[in-house]
């Protein structure tokens, strides 16, 4: 690859020095101090919650950050400036799907003032270098993510940036593509670029990045390099930075061994799957069963079909064999869409993204009966304020909703609160499973303990959650989770779902410490 | 943590709905207040004529119309949808009814349930392309609403239907020629909207007006369905997750304001007792003025009668007040569109005022939610 005429950059890099942003209750950067110089890959990890989407973010200037400052060659940069000069990449290319290839390369620079011009010979090299030629002249939106992200690395390049942040940059490409584009990234390194990598796979971080800075709670704690950047070290400081996170909640886990039943100690099973298969082929063959009683985590990397599996199960994922929903399986489906339904009634879904959960326009109290309303109404289809407001307060009271008043907006509550609302909205009906997809998704420590604290009161059969007067009880819970540290504080039991298929099943009750049960995990999310 | 943003502007930009059917009390203040001065500034200007009770009549009938198809409106905006169909809608079914009933001689009845079918059927036709075709309704209607006029030239083959009573002499009949209604049905026909049913001259349509009022008030501010409504125009995602019948709401929601388009279009037909099948946009523009000064939100999920109502009463004032005072058709046309923006741009301006935000924030999150709705499919 031709390095482009980047203005060299001093050899400083990009500083960030002390950065802090709180969002209302929630710190999500705590003092980050971080460097990255020319012609290294610099690798991010850390959990979820971490502050690792904070940092992107104020490197792209898209968050201006309470305290602290980003240096790039030893001066600071404000915001503005920032957006300016970081290319991110992620999974989601900010290009224009309706140009071509080469429009987008000269969006902005367009040359004269009536006519746009056609790209010039340097330029034409770079889209060769990036394998771009034969796609010159066609739409974007026509050709694959990786040809997408490659026109949006090519335009940046175009544009003599030389700051290059990938922000899980290959989560929805192939394996070859994936390939394909780290050695871009090592091209640009080499090019004396700053290249940043953010990623949730381990073995990437190890494999391509020359060091490795290990974000946790805002901070980073560790920065691993040479003989210690292996994939083991890096799974332990994370697990262990999560632990510590957790320990310092003064909340212990505690797992019961009474509460951890399961299927075949008293025969009783509240969900069971058989020959279970995606339509759209992302899941086959799935054999599982979730006793009553139970917390079973569905758990497996993006494009795994370990998401897919678990919409199936609240109806929301179209899937074909045999799905059987309560004790005494008293509505079983083999996949036809009338079955479907009415076995998926029984399963209260809570989505990953709260913006697909709630009702912005609606209040607390509204959002919290929203599933509710033909249960609550009189004969003629109206709901009377009093019932309404009764209802509210009762499941904001169960979940421990910190809101001013049912009355209050969704969007004065805190992300915590605003979760608990959507779990609590699920609940409200009493659907004999519940459905949870990553369940504590930018949610502050406290609010988490909270939740998991209500998810097993959920999964015991004898829980009272929901509302008074509604037939039904809660008989189990299902999760889609990937962080360790929450399947082994939640979960009694574990399915790695890989390619598409059960690739293990785990016991939480079978490990002392988060450590060996990640690696374990780890292991079979990989295939095994 | 790292996604616990505060909610976006537009997430945060709905106001509660729960209290007393959503409407701040500083909105209905500045409608009321607004009905007010323009009246006062039209009395003044008419010579008091403006307050005579026959011109308060002609005025009230106005608010009649305007209200009771923005109902139907109404309950499309707060679904999250929008629809362009329901005024040459209003025509088509007065025409299909005078059709059958003047020149077929069919029973009025027969005839007025035609013209409901007829709306039904447009109804179902936008609902149709909107949930199962997924086109973004704005789109759909756009078609319809031509569609619809163009079955309504056809049908009436653009001539004027004129609703006469069958005099009880036949030689003037024969004379006159043209057709007849029975004179039974004919009486009861124009009782339906008549003006002397009511003390001052006031037209019976006012009766319709309320009485649909009380049934939509209720229905949409204390009903199962108008929550599932505004929830599924909040975030029609969360509602699919909620489990919330979303398709069949939608569907009843342009059904419903298919049919209200129709009750005012065989209305103003039973008032005048004629139709023009070429006036089919004439209410357009005025009931999305009414709806929205009411403070529906083209976004979804915001939105009361008692809102509609007064934004009815409002568009109602000016329209007749410039009429009045034969100002000319144009002064009122670019009062219609100076209302329309200024309505919009006053409602931002006072949300966004309760953020703490300019003015142009505001317009923007209103334009990004525009986009979205007319973008999500």
């Amino acid at each position: 690859m031709t390095a482009p005429a980047t203005s060299e950059l001093s050899g400083e890099g990009i500083v960030i020095e002390g950065l802090r942003k709180r969002y209302g209750d929630t710190i999500a950067l705590a003092g980050l101090d971080l460097t990255a110089q020319p012609g290294e890959i610099l690798g991010i990890a850390g959990p979820n919650g971490s502050g690792k989407s904070t940092m992107v973010k104020t490197l792209a200037g898209e968050v201006v950050a309470d305290e602290g400052s980003v240096l790039l060659d030893g001066t600071e940069r404000t915001a503005e400036e920032l957006a300016g000069e970081v290319t991110i990449v992620h999974q989601e290319p900010q290009v224009f799907l309706n140009l071509t290839v080469a429009e987008n390369l000269l969006v902005g620079r367009e040359g004269g003032k009536l006519l746009t011009r056609r790209i010039d010979a340097s330029e034409t090299d770079l889209l060769a270098d990036m394998g771009l030629s034969a796609h010159t002249d066609t739409a974007l939106e026509y050709l694959p993510l990786a040809a997408q992200q490659r026109t949006e690395i090519a335009r940046a390049l175009a544009q003599e940036a030389h700051i290059f942040l990938f922000d899980e940059p290959n989560s929805a490409l192939t394996e070859e593509e994936s390939e394909d584009l780290f050695r871009r990234m090592h091209d640009l390194a080499d090019s004396g670029c700053v290249v940043i990598l953010v990623s949730h796979r381990l073995h990437e971080l190890v494999v391509h990045a020359d060091r490795v800075g290990m974000i946790i709670d805002g901070q980073c704690r560790v920065i691993l390099q040479g003989d210690d950047l292996t994939e083991e070290r890096v799974a332990r400081e994370l697990v262990v930075g999560v632990a510590r996170g957790a320990a310092g909640d003064g909340e212990t886990v505690d797992r019961d061994a009474e509460t951890s039943r399961s299927e075949g100690e008293d025969g009783s099973v509240a969900l069971r799957l058989s020959g279970w298969m995606h339509r759209e082929g992302g899941f086959t063959d799935i054999d599982m069963s979730v006793g009553v009683g139970e917390i079973v985590a569905i758990s497996g990397v993006e494009g795994s079909g370990a998401r897919a599996l678990v919409h199936s199960l609240a109806g929301f994922a179209p899937a074909t064999g045999s799905l059987r929903v309560g004790v005494g399986g008293d509505s079983e489906t083999n996949g036809d869409a009338r079955s479907v339904r009415a076995a998926t009634a029984q399963v209260g879904f809570v989505g990953a993204n709260r913006a697909e959960n709630l009702f912005f326009n609606l209040s607390v109290g509204e959002n919290l009966l929203a599933r509710l309303s033909t249960d609550i109404c009189d004969r003629l289809g109206l709901l009377h304020p009093r019932t309404l407001r009764d209802a509210a307060e009762h499941l904001a009271d169960q979940f421990r909703v910190k809101a001013g008043s049912v009355d209050d907006p969704m969007g004065s509550l805190s992300g915590g609160n605003q979760q608990k609302v959507a779990i609590g909205a699920a609940t409200a009906t009493r659907p004999r499973i519940l459905v949870l997809e990553e369940p504590t998704r930018g949610v502050d420590v406290g609010s988490k303990s909270e939740i998991y604290r209500l998810l097993r009161q959920y999964a015991d059969p004898e829980s009272q959650l929901g509302l008074p007067d509604m037939e039904g009880h809660g008989e189990a819970v299902v999760l889609y989770c990937t962080e360790d540290a929450e399947i082994f504080e939640v979960a009694d039991r574990v399915y790695v779902i890989a390619q598409g298929r059960i690739s293990g099943e785990l016991n939480l009750s079978d490990y002392d410490d988060v450590e060996s049960f990640a690696a374990d995990r780890v292991r079979l999310e990989a295939g095994g | 943590m790292t996604n616990d943003e505060p909610p976006t502007t537009a997430e945060t930009g709905g106001r509660t709905l729960s209290r007393l059917g959503g409407m701040g009390l500083q909105r209905i203040g500045g409608l009321l207040g607004a009905i007010v001065i323009v009246g006062f500034v039209f009395a003044v200007w008419s010579d008091w004529l403006f307050l005579k009770p026959g011109n308060l009549a002609v005025m009230i009938r106005l608010m009649g119309v305007l209200g009771i198809i923005g109902f139907g409106l109404l309950v499309v905006l707060l679904v999250g949808e929008i629809d362009l169909s329901f005024s040459a809608l209003a025509v088509l079914s007065a025409v299909v009814m005078g059709k059958f009933w003047v020149e077929f001689g069919w029973p009025i009845y027969v005839a007025i349930l035609l013209a409901f079918a007829v709306a039904i059927g447009v109804g179902l036709f936008n609902s149709f392309f909107v949930n199962i075709v997924r086109v973004p309704s704005f789109i759909v209607t756009l078609g319809s609403n031509t569609l619809v006029f163009g079955f309504t030239l056809l049908v009436s083959r653009n001539t004027p239907i004129l609703a006469q009573e069958l005099p009880p002499d036949p030689e003037e009949w024969q004379l006159r020629g043209g057709d007849y209604v029975d004179a039974a049905e004919y009486t009861f026909f124009r009782a339906l909207a008549s003006n002397y049913a009511l003390p001052g001259g006031f037209p019976l349509q006012v009766i319709w007006m309320a009485g649909f009022a009380i049934v939509f008030g209720v229905l949409l501010s204390r009903g199962v369905f108008g929550f599932r409504l505004k929830a599924i125009g909040g975030n029609e995602q969360a509602a699919l997750l909620a489990k919330i019948p979303v398709r069949r709401y939608k569907t009843m929601a342009f059904v419903i304001c298919a049919c209200m388009a129709a009750v005012g279009g065989l209305l103003d037909f039973s008032f005048i007792s004629q139709v023009q099948p070429n006036q089919g946009g004439t209410y357009l523009f005025p009931v999305f003025t009414a709806v929205i000064v009411g403070g529906a939100s083209l976004a979804g999920g915001r939105g009361t009668v008692s809102g509609t109502l007064l934004g009815a009463l409002l568009l109602a004032v000016i329209s007749n007040g410039l009429g009045l005072n034969a100002t000319g058709a144009w002064v009122q046309q670019m009062w219609l569109g100076t209302v329309t923006i200024a309505a919009v741009v006053l409602d931002q301006w006072a949300r966004s005022r309760q953020r703490g935000e300019s003015l142009g924030a505001g317009l923007q999150d209103l334009m990004v939610r525009f986009t979205r709705m007319n973008s999500r499919r």
